[in-house]
């Protein structure tokens, strides 16, 4: 790799080989003047990660001080992401470096693709319309890949060798950067860089905060989300914490929601902390669930959520209902009926 | 199970591990062990967390502790007898199937015929391990279980790291599970060659479709035009009335459609299209669904039903810490040896004889129940009370406790 593309893939080995060759000083580069430039894009790629998603500088070997700026900012915002250690920032921050990365590798040279799946230990060949590589290979970066066209039994498998097309080899690609990131993290940081480090990290943390605030702020309205069942109240907790959902149950808690009758906007602000959060792709999925195509689709009935593993946590009341939007409009029944007294009363179920 | 019944099975068990072939799996001293012992019964304790270095010190175990069931781990460990998982450092697992008759439905209920529907399972596993998954036929070990089932341990070390949630995936292949039929045919609009259909009205031309399998030449793709292929080659060989009984009631099956249906199933070159994925059945209103039925009815075909906990519905596959018995051994619930097959060996196996540990030394016992038994070509009619079996029967009942050794 050339020196410009070390800098682009900062995380592969080749990348820290030579960040390790130049052989400089880590409290320089957290404290030297000369490199206050690639501290500040370090801090951007964590803003930059926590907003719009990390955006790459296009590079050629003769940029000589930018092409450094943007190595060393990788070392410099792991060092912050390792002192904040915060599991949501990680894990966004890993994603939007492999997103980034996957951005770039669409322009890519089959070769180079090739190149960077072996630094994931994937070997990978190339054939007329893209590539192949054993199924354990896929299996190892595919099944964090929760849409069912990545199921192992949905593709093309010639004895043990799964095809994939170009896009979708750099779509596992960038599961596995963001595995390989992801696990490296947090790393061993001396605390006295972290107090170096404490203005950026200051301001990080404020960002982060408010970052998590808008998530819990995110949904309010007519809706009285005391009332969900605890298959969508366990959705919901999931997607606030960041972990992605299966697509069954994102489609279960999206056409809930917009059943009792919360707006688009509502909900993709509820959406907007899972890490794979695609604000375009997101709308497009809520608005056709919530009908905008003609056909408005209704949340799936309980034995449904039950085949695919998405109902959590029975209460009674589920005992008496088959389906989640029944539940709900028992519960408002019962709160209107009953004002206070059943109100109080039917929380012992929920919670 | 009494005391001296006891102590006559760990003689038998004593003389038998002295001479047997004991199949020492790869990465001995990264395993752990695990017995389970007939002293202990009717309680069920395991005793596990061991480790061997060698073959020699494992057999030496074998031998003066006459263990009833005998386990080695799937997974290979930095430390194996380290007290808890932690510590034992996991470092890669051979990649099991456990095929048993207790997970089968309409299992039947004689001994024999059950263990000829888990082969018949086992024989359409290995089709999925050697045609779909590649394996190199040295790397799958086939184990009679001598309990109710079959065992496959798959040793090529490139499947080793997979974690359980990539291995559940390999048990949703092969049973069919998440299948999406939009990834297995698609419309392909008849151009150029096959343009001599098109019809031009108001000088408008329709473009003929047709519907092609996408990969007709591997996998359940394959399984899918074979199953087409040979559904209609075999309708066609029935009285008119009563041909696709099972795909007739759906909307859009109308005369046209089993007038071209018919008309394929008598056609040996047509037939071979549709195993090359050439899917012309003409204009059929409800394709979709006719499709969806020979889908359901492929799957019900080839997959294959694997054994787990029940409760977790958790396939013995995706668990990578689990306890295997060891081939060679013997189980302790049956007194039958846990066989390893070569895969040519397997269409013959018979497991009642092949299996047999003992000799027909006569001994005696007292039957608690009546019973039948086929052992070595020969239906043994148990009745209740004191009586003389050849050995091999007797240990065989002592072991399942319908029998105690001796005459008192």
């Amino acid at each position: 790799m050339e020196r410009a593309e070390l800098a682009l893939y900062p995380f592969t080995s080749a990348a820290s080989q030579y960040v390790g060759e130049l052989d400089f000083d880590l409290d320089r580069l957290i404290n030297s003047r000369a490199f206050q430039s690639a501290r500040l894009r370090g801090e951007e790629r964590l803003i930059q990660s926590l907003t719009s998603g990390i955006s790459k500088p296009s590079l050629t070997n003769t940029d000589e001080g930018r092409v450094l700026t943007e190595l060393l900012s990788y070392p410099y915002a792991r060092i912050l992401v390792s002192c904040l250690n915060d599991p949501y920032l990680n894990r966004k921050y890993s994603h939007a470096e492999a997103e980034a990365a996957y951005s770039l590798l669409l322009e890519r040279e089959d070769f180079f693709l090739r190149e960077i799946g072996e630094e994931f230990g994937i070997h990978a060949k190339q054939h007329e319309r893209g590539f192949h590589l054993h199924f354990a290979d896929f299996l190892k970066y595919s099944t964090t890949l929760k849409a069912i066209e990545w199921k192992l039994i949905n593709q093309r498998m010639v004895h043990g060798n799964v095809f994939v097309e170009r896009k979708d080899f750099a779509r596992l690609l960038q599961e596995a950067i963001k595995k390989n990131i992801h696990e490296g993290l947090p790393l061993k940081v001396p605390e006295k860089t972290c107090t170096d480090c404490s203005g950026a990290l200051s301001r990080l943390k404020e960002l982060l905060q408010q970052k998590k605030g808008d998530i819990e702020n995110g949904q309010t309205g007519e809706v009285d989300s005391k009332l969900f069942p605890p298959c969508i109240n366990y959705a919901i907790n999931n997607v606030r914490t960041g972990v992605n959902l299966a697509h069954s149950m994102r489609f279960a808690m999206t056409s809930f929601l917009t059943g009792i009758g919360m707006t688009v906007d509502d909900i993709i602000n509820m959406f907007n902390v899972s890490p794979d959060f695609d604000e375009e792709k997101t709308r497009y999925q809520i608005e056709h669930i919530a009908g905008s195509s003609g056909t408005k689709y209704t949340p799936p009935s309980c034995s449904t959520m039950k085949t695919y593993g998405n109902c959590h946590g029975t209460d009674d009341l589920c005992k008496r209902i088959n389906h989640p939007l029944n539940y709900y409009r028992r519960k408002m029944w019962y709160k209107k009926k009953f004002k206070k007294p059943a109100n109080t009363k039917e929380k012992k179920g929920t919670e | 199970m009494n005391t001296s019944t006891k102590r006559y099975l760990k003689s038998r068990f004593h003389d038998y591990y002295r001479e047997a072939k004991i199949h020492v799996p790869h990465s001995l001293t990264k395993r752990e062990w695990g017995f389970i012992s007939y002293d202990s019964m009717p309680e069920t304790m395991m005793y596990r967390h061991k480790a061997f270095g060698t073959g020699g010190e494992l057999r030496d175990y074998l031998v003066s502790m006459q263990p009833a069931h005998v386990y080695h781990s799937v997974a290979l460990y930095d430390y194996p007898d380290a007290p808890t998982m932690k510590e034992k450092k996991w470092k890669g697992a051979d990649l099991i199937f456990d095929l048993d008759a207790d997970h089968l439905q309409d299992a039947p209920t004689s001994y024999a015929a059950m263990l000829e529907m888990v082969k018949a399972e086992s024989l359409r596993l290995l089709d999925f391990l050697v045609d779909d998954f590649g394996f190199d036929e040295d790397n799958i070990k086939a184990v009679f279980s001598g309990g109710r089932g079959y065992h496959f341990h798959i040793t090529d070390p490139l499947i080793w790291e997979l974690e359980s949630s990539q291995r559940r995936e390999i048990v949703d292949y092969v049973g069919g599970k998440g299948i999406k039929s939009e990834y297995f045919y698609q419309k392909e609009f008849m151009i150029g060659d096959h343009g001599t259909g098109t019809r031009t009205f108001n000088d408008r031309t329709e473009i003929l479709s047709k519907y092609v399998i996408k990969n007709p030449d591997t996998g359940w793709g394959k399984r899918l035009a074979e199953y087409i292929a040979s559904y209609l080659e075999e309708e066609g060989q029935k009285e008119e009335k009563e041909r696709f009984a099972d795909i007739k009631h759906i909307k859009g099956f109308g005369k046209k459609t089993q007038q071209q249906m018919n008309r394929i199933s008598k056609d040996s070159k047509a037939l071979e299209d549709i195993r090359r994925g050439r899917l012309d059945f003409g204009k059929i209103r409800d394709f979709k669904a006719i499709m969806a039925r020979f889908f359901d009815n492929t799957i019900d075909q080839h997959r294959v039903t694997l054994a787990g906990s029940a409760q977790v519905d958790e396939p013995v596959t995706a668990d990578i810490k689990r306890l295997i018995r060891l081939p060679g051994s013997l189980h302790g619930g049956s007194g039958m040896k846990v066989i390893p097959l070569s895969l040519e060996d397997m269409e013959d196996f018979k497991p009642l004889q092949d299996a047999v540990a003992f000799s027909d030394r006569p001994v005696t016992l007292k039957a608690i129940k009546p019973l039948e038994v086929q052992m070595m070509d020969l239906d043994i009619r148990v009745e209740e009370g004191v009586q003389e079996l050849p050995e091999y029967a007797a240990v065989y009942l002592m072991c399942r406790g319908v029998a105690e050794y001796g005459s008192y």
